[in-house]
């Protein structure tokens, strides 16, 4: 290879000699036909920026503005939409799917490792302060649920999110299902509870958990028929109060 | 035309004034050799290894159990891996190439530490390896574009500002009062990518955006990419080498003007059509529509700028080849942009979405528009840095055609099957598995056609590598396309 | 052009406007969105996602899913993905606030799957160990059925099994435990989830929609879980071959092992058709990525109503009683003691 070794520029660079000389550029007006062209393509994007940009805001995701009236009739509303009155129970389900699912899992068998279970799991089914403790304030660190260690998820706290009723209910939820059968849970427990904890900023270790008596929230319910299982017996016939 | 009457020399020019500007010409283009060299080197090498990946992605896209089952040879890792090969390797590095050569011809300066270039593009070659690597091990962002993982940006960056501060100084330093047309667009190209790429690495990493929003920034960053990176330096190329080859002046420097202004001011408007119907307000897809259309305003006026320019010089394209690569380049830019507009409008929008239409859009604009250009204008520069001619004059001729019939099968299939796609999937009484079946032999067609520009691009591969390797041919004489008649030739 | 300023002002000016009008506009418009929630708060939509859904979302983007598959419904007037029972009303900004990164995707060489979890079964059937869906195990309630199918025990015609998911033990390594341990994580939104089966669970799960025009993959073979549950999805993502012949979707083996059988038959393994299953004596489970992606596919749901969008209160494809799923309405069957939701 050779490039350039010589000293006469001239006799290597042949293509640099033949070339011409560096671009330059021409004067010649504007052809009216193209200033037409223009006029063409500004009227034309202009029309279609005015028509279809569904006024300019940011909800309107319809070009024309709104959308335009359906194709096909739509469908009866809801079915009276009635109200049919919920048990507590079942209030607490819509509330465990809507929240707690997601970690949980439906089936309350949490994830290995990650997120414990609430099935047969001694917090849930013991007294009700703990999991009551936990579901207000939260949870870090790790914690051994039924002999498993699981440590790598943060429970956050619902405090703000849910009202003492909604906790009461999940709580309750949880305590009778998947085989758990512990007291339900009421918004009063639940409201004296925040108050004591009120000036507890942050989550809770499991450390704080079990430093605290495995009692029931006091103004436990009056147990329907049928003793009410003590904490940690899972086994006794369903007590709590059915729909 | 008679060839004869082709001139040689403008006969305005003084022998000795031509001399001198012969020699700074040589004294440029020594100083450039080796960063330009190795950028080509690194761009042939990417352009290689991205046409094997897409003959994988052509491939298994209707025979899918080829080479299955190994991760990293999936389809989904497979196709991003091909595309940020083809953007980050082979066309940013070519046409980052061809643009420090432009400057530094245009500027009339020499490249001083062309090393740091040289730093620079290893860089970047190696931001490029490494993402490649990541996206086939499954580390790719998820991003459409911007494929490659957070730490390759940061290497792609570092590089960048190796290999671009230098271009911007040397216009800095340039000699000379007017600012060419080409260096407008170069310098729109060098400061609208970091710009760009910033942006886009802002917008959807370091402070991400909500929601809907990642895909617009996406489509933004995309479609201003292919416009404001590789369109600038493509549209700057073709306004320095037509009027170079053939010897006359660009025809109008008013056409020019509105021509880039409305091009920058437009172009970059567009993203969004790629994201028609979606969950957007609609005053941004519309936005993005409107622009399209008025595209159409650059892409007359640079189309005729440059048609009233090669007015009466058509036949040289028999022989040029630098010429015919770069006007097949110029006129795809015109057939892109329209098809473009076509596809964004609303009605029309509804039936392609969703379809193998957008793929033919891409590679109309990046290959049959940036890559026929940029191999237009390495058909010119490379001669001039290793001081040979090109070996076979048959083999560009073959480069040529295997590629142009190449990228003109493939937009045709897979436009009309995209097509014909989208009118299986808007017909809801059809399952849709029909719509597969029916672009399922317009995707065979296709790797047809990619068997073609594999065949073009192994070819200028070879071809490059003779002439890196001191092979070419020594000669006063460029390399034609076909042999001139007249003894007296003309062109380069 | 003689002057630097004018060229460079210009250069920046021309990329500012494109930017600020393009990117930060519309962030002040839609980049701020919050969720939609009742006035109680239980019904917050849309909601982040975590765990295995967090985890699929990056296998989804490793594997290039997007490049195949769309996440977005077109409105009706528009396009005819909601005839094509792709949702139920189109998509819109704020079905997307909480994911990262969204998928929207633009090409659909595979169906579009923005509610690919809402049109899974109501129930999941236990795969058996047998592998093949047994009558027993048809109508019987595994760990996650919607909890508004739950609540109605009396309007559903699948007998006693359709109970709330406590009664099956609650064991992994049930037969009667959904495949994978995590499939369900991720639901979005509780009882609007289910759009597509909306009608009393125990209906049969052989090919939902079939029987509808226009419905997606109208093939359901004989002896695969019933479509778009999530061991269906381990199906389609291990051979999608086995699930219509004529797919070009690449199979994802890697995201799969073959192992012995340990004693028992996993439940998680595989329920594979002849040409695709492992020799006598050996199982496909998925791994844990395999599953991720799955858990977040089945939480991919659009169909919960938003104000600002219309839903098209269209039947549920499936061959039994349409219930209302009107905007508003639980798709619980309408019968009385059935959770109408409170919206």
């Amino acid at each position: 290879m050779d490039y350039g070794e010589q000293s006469d520029v001239q006799q290597v660079h042949a293509a640099v000699q033949r070339e011409k000389r560096e671009p330059r550029v021409g004067a010649e007006p504007l052809s009216i036909w193209l200033i037409a062209v223009y006029g063409l393509a500004i009227f034309f994007g202009g029309a279609y920026l005015g028509r279809y940009s569904g006024n300019f805001t940011s909800g309107g995701l319809d070009p024309m503005g709104s959308p335009p009236a359906p194709k096909k009739a739509v469908a009866g509303g809801p079915a009276g939409g009635e109200q049919a009155e919920l048990s507590p129970r079942d209030r607490g389900k819509k509330i465990f799917a809507a929240n707690c699912q997601t970690c949980h899992q439906a089936n309350g068998l949490g994830v290995p490792g990650q997120y414990p279970p609430l099935a047969g799991s001694e917090f849930t089914i013991g007294g009700s302060r703990r999991p009551a403790m936990i579901v207000l304030k939260g949870l870090q660190g790790p914690v051994t649920v039924k002999g498993q260690q699981y440590g790598t998820a943060v429970m956050q706290p619902w405090d703000k999110t849910l009202t003492d009723q909604k906790i009461a209910d999940v709580l309750t939820y949880e305590r009778s299902e998947w085989g758990n059968n512990a007291t339900p849970v009421t918004a009063e427990q639940i409201a004296a509870l925040r108050k004591e904890l009120a000036s507890r900023a942050e989550s809770f270790t499991e450390h704080d958990i079990l430093a605290v008596p495995d009692e029931e929230l006091p103004g436990a319910p009056a147990p329907a028929a049928g003793a009410a299982p003590k904490p940690g017996e899972a086994a006794k016939p369903p007590a709590p109060p059915k729909p | 035309m008679n060839t004869t009457e082709i001139p040689l020399k403008d006969p305005a020019v003084s022998a000795a004034a031509g001399d001198t500007e012969q020699l700074e010409r040589a004294y440029i283009d020594a100083s450039t050799r080796v960063p330009v060299l190795m950028f080509y080197t690194s761009a042939i090498a990417w352009l290689i290894v991205g046409t094997v990946l897409a003959m994988l992605v052509s491939f298994k896209l209707h025979s899918p159990d080829l080479l299955g089952d190994i991760s990293f040879l999936t389809w989904g890792r497979l196709r991003p891996a091909h595309m940020n090969v083809m953007v980050y390797g082979w066309a940013s590095m070519a046409g980052m190439g061809t643009a420090v050569w432009l400057m530094a011809r245009l500027c009339r300066t020499t490249l001083r530490f062309p090393l740091l270039l040289v730093a620079g593009g290893a860089f970047w070659n190696l931001g490029v390896l490494i993402g490649v690597g990541a996206i086939l091990l499954g580390d790719s962002t998820g991003f459409q574009w911007l494929e490659f993982p957070r730490y390759v940006a940061v290497i792609l960056f570092v590089a960048y500002t190796l290999m671009a501060s230098w271009a911007v100084l040397m216009f800095r330093h340039r000699r000379g009062q007017q600012i060419y047309i080409t260096q407008w667009y170069l310098l729109g190209a060098f400061l609208w990518f970091p710009w760009l790429y910033a942006a886009g690495q802002l917008m959807l990493f370091v402070v991400p955006v909500q929601g809907v929003l990642q895909s617009a920034v996406t489509w933004w960053y995309a479609n201003n990419l292919l416009f404001l990176w590789f369109g600038a330096i493509a549209l700057g190329t073709a306004y320095y080498m037509i009027p170079k080859v053939i010897g006359r002046p660009v025809y109008s420097y008013h056409l020019a003007t509105i021509g880039f202004w409305t091009y920058a001011l437009f172009s970059s408007w567009t993203g969004m059509t790629r994201l028609v119907d979606g969950p957007f307000p609609a005053w941004m897809i519309t936005a993005s529509i409107a622009a399209t259309i008025l595209t159409m305003i650059p892409v007359a006026t640079v189309g005729l700028n440059h048609h009233l320019t090669m007015q009466g010089y058509f036949p040289l394209l028999r022989y040029s080849p630098t010429l015919r690569f770069t006007v097949f380049g110029a006129m795809s830019y015109t057939i892109f942009s329209v098809i473009g507009v076509l596809i964004s409008l609303r009605s029309v929008a509804s039936y392609v979405d969703f379809t193998e239409v957008s793929v033919a859009y891409s590679h109309l604009g990046l290959y049959a528009f940036f890559t026929m250009t940029i191999f237009g204008s390495m058909y010119y520069i490379v001669p001039r840095l290793v001081g040979r001619e090109w070996r076979y004059g048959s083999l560009i001729k073959l480069h040529f055609w295997a590629s142009a019939y190449g990228i003109g099968l493939m937009t045709l299939m897979l436009l009309a099957g995209g097509f014909l796609q989208g009118a299986n999937l808007e017909n809801p009484t059809l399952p849709f598995s029909e719509s597969i079946e029916t672009v399922l032999p317009y995707l065979r067609g296709r790797s047809v056609a990619g068997i073609l520009m594999t065949v073009a691009n192994f070819i200028f591969a070879y071809h490059f590598g003779l002439m890196l390797l001191g092979l070419g041919r020594t000669s006063t004489v460029p390399t034609f396309l076909n042999p001139v008649e007249a003894e007296t030739s003309g062109g380069h | 052009m003689k002057g630097l300023t004018p060229l460079f002002l210009g250069i920046f000016g021309t990329f500012a406007f494109s930017w600020i009008g393009l990117t930060v506009i519309p962030t002040w418009q839609i980049g701020h969105l919050n969720p939609e929630s009742d006035e109680e708060g239980t019904d917050i939509y849309p909601r982040p996602q975590s765990g295995m859904f967090e985890r699929g979302e990056h296998v989804y983007a490793a594997n290039g899913c997007v490049y195949c598959h769309s996440q977005q419904v077109r409105a009706d007037y528009i396009a005819d993905d909601i005839e094509r029972k792709w949702g139920n009303r189109r998509s819109a900004p704020r079905d997307y606030i909480f994911d990262r990164p969204v998928f929207l995707g633009n090409m659909r060489m595979g169906q579009d799957l923005a509610n690919i979890g809402a049109r899974a079964p109501a129930q999941e059937e236990s795969p058996s160990p047998a592998g093949a869906a047994s009558p027993a195990a048809q109508g019987a309630a595994v760990s996650s059925p919607p909890p508004s199918q739950a609540t109605s025990p009396a309007s559903s015609p699948a007998a006693a099994p359709v109970a709330s998911p406590g009664t099956s033990p609650a064991s992994a390594a049930s037969p009667n435990a959904s495949a994978p341990p995590g499939q369900r994580t991720g639901v979005a939104s509780p009882s609007p989830g289910q759009m597509a089966n909306a009608t009393p669970g125990g209906s049969s799960p052989a090919a939902p929609s079939a029987q509808t025009p226009g419905a997606p993959w109208p093939i359901q073979t004989a002896g695969l879980p019933p479509m778009y549950s999530a061991a269906w999805h381990h199906v389609h993502l291990y051979a999608p071959r086995s699930i219509n012949p004529d797919s070009n979707m690449p199979s994802y083996r890697f995201l799969y092992e073959k192992r012995r059988i340990g004693g028992q038959r996993s439940a998680e393994a595989l329920q594979l058709s002849s040409s695709d299953a492992p020799p006598e004596g050996w199982e496909v489970v998925p791994t844990y990525d395999a599953k991720c992606v799955v858990a977040y596919l089945m939480g991919l749901n659009q169909s919960h109503p938003l104000k600002e969008v219309r839903s098209v209160g269209g039947a549920p494809p499936t061959g039994t009683a349409p219930a209302p799923a009107a905007p508003g309405a639980s798709p619980a069957p309408a019968t009385g003691g059935s959770p109408a939701a409170p919206k």
